[in-house]
């Protein structure tokens, strides 16, 4: 048995990728003081406050996540995956319905969303099929009900809590792994006629109106022109003013003026555009998709196949949201309340995406370990 | 260890080439969509940010109106003006607050204050200088307004109560969503901040009367003036109508008899209720004392929730049906049909009153020391002799009493929905063993057939009882509301009536017992003669309820007694006695007597009603029948 740290996994600390999380982190934290600042009488902002905690109980997260070796990390997959499938069933019975979803569990001051949670087991669990069932080897649309049936299990309780971007994030993070199977083209046809199918059939007889409402709400925000099409106005005038050097840290007028609804979580994004310009959106986009690039080169140099699955995994998890959440910043997709991990206000997907990190971490650090 | 190959001969690596290029062609996308915004058009863009900025301006609801009976507005919507100020927007404040001083009659320093600092991440915020400007300030302030950027005046609709306190409690109070509120389901489209029913009708038709709030995207300049057509305009769609079944009149003269504070000061508080016996519609429901539901209108300020919320009073219960007191001789009339109809009297029966009734070793009391002499039923009614009662209440027993008296509706909530009820208390052998473990005493049924010891009614279960007495026997559940309708009067719901118990006691015998409650106000020597209506044959009963033990307050001049220690005075009532319209109910809470404090306002009331209905004059005085104080 290896021990859970030896010396050589501490000199192979991947310090690159450390650097590259806490420059986000560090730029996400600047930006949320500014951005929850307005109307704060005194002292810290709430928001910034209740982050500043929620990121100490994340990196205790991440530390946790790369002690483990992670080939031991392998046999705890299934019962992971389990039992984040267990808090997000939970929800459905505790929750309390808050703004029409039922995805908080809430004791006292604390607050959790068992579905950002729930990705990190679903990655873990997707891991451990593809290592013991290589994608390179799957050729075949049949051979996928497996891991179909494993991605099943969290979307389909995040749809019953009624948190549909949430499930359809989820849905992405799984189907990362498609890239990997060689499956022929017209396979894929076939497969997506099916989906097709089933949507069409799920729409007419399964779903509900107030849920087709939101479908269609989601994929025409026209629809509700006084709420996103206002969001949508707002971000690009914030983003767009920031020009080159932007209008410096606390002073961005759209911020603090408060143009913008949700800017400390889902518009994080145009708080800092307008504030740092050009040059500050393209560093914080250069660091983060270096983190990204930085994943998949974990991966290519894992020493076994299951640290290079669940290292796609991590950045199938840190991909979707940021293509998401900056895509409907700048105005090139429609409205929807999905944060930038580690730079949105919000602990659940703090934990979720720094636990993730420090699987990113185990893999890397244990490269060279036979 | 891995059933797989290791090392840099991964099979996937042509793969993660294609995502990292991908992954990297989705950041060009993202840099080119910056360049674009940021560079490109980033100058029209500051401009925009600085000098433009579109806002969303909320356009609420206004809140639906309430109606009385005949269509007359209770409670509406008014348009009210405050006046805002943006502090980064003002160019010259001693300027501008000078100005604002001599227009708003106030201290410039006062203003400058108020309207906080021109530095700092709040300066962007507007803050209210005045509130609800009357309409020439708002003139004055409208003409100066180009003059001083960075002021401006903000209109929105204000829930107003045409008669201030008329009907308060009923019309209940609005104000801003708690937290709690928030969290439940009911309240799910709403935000924090919005304003909605918190008692009262405005409570319980929150969803019809509250509309559907609009918006609109406008493009203001840095003064925070609109330039311009707005964006996009989502008109606010107003909330509709309830329809009460208040008669207006009915309630102005009951509410005055209230008004009237007796010569030694005492205050006027208590409750009246007055019902259509035939379908149970409330005409007009009183307490006291109230409060002004527009001072929650805007916000309630704090001094005033104070004031209310402390005052010993608490002016904000709702006494007609939310608390519940000793009914006194109000509850003869049950016992009456009670006696009459399970046979323990007939209308001839006797009994001897020397002034007081001598039971397992105790003496009770007449009110009427002489005695009343050898009384029958009609007698003991209308000079509400206590012994008659003693008598034959005892032998009654008081679990066959219970019976009755929870047929006439007492003991059990009428369910208007406008808030938490009181339920009264019938009490039983049964009842006093679950309540304090202990055997019912015949002594305590001695007492209770005057409607003392354990006895409690609503002054809302009052009326019930006695429009059923009037009505032949019917239990009406008391209808407060007739129908919703749109805000263009389409009507979208009605409320029918409904009888929601029968009294189980023969027409003929109900027939006595108003027989007995026409001679307490018409005959000579009856108790509620100051209830008398010219050209309307009214009965009725005077009630006094004990507050404390007798002895405490014995040989004080009634003047001389605490407040809290005098008697409560009731009056039921209905008219005409052979075929009766109305029944009331009013109690006067530490008024010393029925026959003094709560008879007279229910005459107000008959005699408004009848006056409505014979088109008659106005009637002023009425010669009082008995001037005996009590029963």
């Amino acid at each position: 048995m290896t021990p859970a740290i030896d010396r050589r996994s501490l000199q192979h600390f991947d310090w690159v990728l450390l650097g590259l999380v806490t420059c986000v982190l560090g730029i996400g934290l600047a930006n949320l003081y500014s951005a929850s600042s307005p109307g704060v009488e005194s002292g810290l902002p709430p928001e910034f406050r209740r982050q500043m905690l929620a990121l100490g109980v994340a990196t205790v997260g991440m530390l946790v996540a790369l002690v483990l070796d992670y080939r031991r990390l392998e046999r705890l997959a299934v019962p992971v995956y389990v039992g984040t499938l267990a808090l997000v069933a939970s929800t459905l019975l505790l929750a309390p319905l808050t703004r029409g979803n039922r995805s908080w569990l809430i004791y006292g001051p604390l607050s959790l969303q068992p579905a950002e949670l729930a990705k990190v087991g679903l990655i873990l669990a997707m891991a451990r099929y593809f290592h013991r069932n290589p994608p390179a080897e799957i050729r075949r649309v049949r051979d996928l009900w497996a891991p179909a049936l494993i991605a099943a299990g969290p979307v389909g309780l995040i749809i019953l809590q009624r948190d549909m971007g949430v499930a359809v994030l989820t849905l992405l993070i799984a189907a990362t792994y498609l890239l990997f199977v060689r499956i022929p083209a017209r396979a894929w046809a076939a497969l997506g006629a099916a989906g097709v199918v089933a949507f069409a059939g799920l729409w007419t007889y399964v779903f509900k109106d107030y849920q087709r409402e939101r479908i269609l709400d989601f994929l025409d925000p026209s629809r509700d022109p006084l709420a996103s099409g206002y969001q949508q106005i707002q971000s690009r005038i914030a983003v767009g003013s920031g020009e080159l050097f932007g209008k410096g840290y606390l002073a961005g007028t759209q911020t603090q003026l408060q143009f913008l609804p949700t800017q400390h979580s889902d518009f994080a994004f145009s708080v800092l555009a307008e504030e740092w310009g050009f040059l500050g959106s393209v560093l914080l986009l250069g660091f983060y998709f270096t983190l990204l690039i930085w994943g998949l080169v974990v991966a290519n140099n894992s020493k076994d196949s299951f640290g290079a699955m669940l290292a796609i995994g991590v950045v199938g998890m840190l991909f979707w949201p940021a293509v998401i959440n900056v895509a409907m910043v700048l105005g090139l997709a429609p409205v929807i309340g999905v944060p930038l991990p580690l730079v949105s206000y919000g602990g659940s997907q703090l934990l979720a995406n720094m636990v993730a990190i420090g699987l990113l971490m185990n893999v890397s650090m244990r490269r060279y370990i036979f | 260890m891995s059933p797989h190959l290791a090392g840099n001969q991964l099979p996937i690596e042509g793969r993660l080439r294609l995502a990292a290029v991908l992954i990297l062609l989705v950041l060009l996308v993202f840099v080119v969509r910056l360049f674009q915004l940021q560079i490109l058009d980033g100058d029209k863009l500051r401009r925009r940010s600085e000098q433009n900025s579109v806002r969303q301006v909320r356009l609420e609801a206004p809140r639906g109106e309430v109606l009385d009976r005949e269509g007359r507005v209770l409670a509406s919507t008014r348009p009210a003006y405050r006046l805002e100020v943006t502090p980064n927007d003002l160019s010259d404040r001693g300027r501008v607050f000078a100005a604002l001083g001599r227009l708003l009659g106030a201290e410039p320093a006062e203003l400058d204050e108020k309207a906080g600092s021109s530095k700092g991440s709040r300066r962007f915020r507007p803050r209210v200088l005045a509130d609800d400007l009357d309409f020439e300030t708002l003139a004055r302030v409208e003409s100066h307004r180009f003059a001083m950027p960075g002021v401006r005046t903000h209109v929105e609709p204000r829930r107003h109560y045409l008669s201030g306190s008329l009907a308060a409690h009923t019309l209940g109070t609005i104000g801003e969503i708690r937290a709690d509120q928030l969290e439940r389901e009911t309240f799910q489209d709403y935000r924090s901040g919005d304003v909605i029913g918190q008692t009262g009708l405005e409570a319980q038709f929150e969803a019809h009367l509250r509309g559907r709030e609009g918006g609109r995207n406008v493009v203001v300049d840095v003064a925070g003036r609109e330039v311009g057509d707005p964006l996009l305009e989502v008109p606010a769609v107003p909330g509709g109508r309830v329809v009460l079944s208040l008669d207006r009149d009915l309630q102005i003269v009951a509410e005055e008899g209230f008004a009237e504070v007796p010569e030694d000061g005492s205050p006027r508080m208590g409750a009246a209720v007055a019902l259509d016996v035939k379908t149970g519609d409330v005409l007009a429901m009183v307490s006291r004392p109230a409060f002004d539901p527009n001072s929650f209108a805007g916000g309630i300020d704090t001094v005033t929730w104070k004031g209310l919320t402390s005052d010993e009073w608490d002016p904000l219960r709702n006494r007609a049906f939310q608390n519940h007191y000793p009914p006194g001789s109000t509850h003869k009339a049950i016992v009456a049909a009670a006696l009459l109809q399970e046979g323990v009297i007939g209308p001839q029966t006797t009994a001897y009153c020397p002034g007081f009734f001598r039971f397992g070793g105790r003496i009770y009391r007449c009110w009427k020391r002489a005695g009343h002499g050898t009384v029958k039923l009609m007698d003991a009614l209308r000079e509400s002799c206590d012994v008659f009662f003693y008598t034959y209440g005892e032998k009654l027993g008081i679990d066959r009493l219970a019976i009755y008296s929870k047929a006439f509706g007492i003991g059990s909530t009428p369910g208007l929905g406008l808030g938490t009820e009181a339920s009264g208390l019938v009490p039983s052998s049964s009842w006093k063993r679950r309540r304090f473990g202990e055997p019912w005493y015949p002594g305590e049924t001695v007492s209770a057939s005057i409607g003392q010891g354990f006895n409690l009614y609503t002054p809302m279960q009052l009326a019930i009882a006695y429009a059923a007495l009037a009505n032949g026997g019917k239990v009406m559940k008391p209808r407060l509301v007739l129908r919703l309708e749109t805000r263009d009067g389409i009507t979208v719901k009605t409320f029918p009536t409904e009888q929601t118990g029968e009294v189980p006691v023969t027409a003929a015998r109900l027939a006595l017992v108003r027989r007995g409650l026409r001679a307490v106000v018409e005959e000579p020597h009856g108790t509620g003669g100051r209830a008398r209506v010219p050209g309307v044959e009214v009965a009725g009963k005077t009630g006094t309820a004990q507050v404390v033990r007798l002895d405490r307050v014995e040989g004080l001049k009634e003047n001389e007694i605490p407040i809290r220690q005098r008697d409560h005075g009731w009056f039921g009532a209905f008219a005409p006695a052979d075929d009766p319209e109305i029944a009331v109910a009013v109690f006067v809470e530490h008024g010393l007597h029925g026959s003094t404090a709560a008879a007279p306002i229910a005459q107000r009331i008959l005699a408004r009603y009848f006056e409505k209905k014979f088109g008659g004059p106005p009637v002023a005085e009425t010669d009082g029948g008995s001037d005996d104080a009590g029963d």
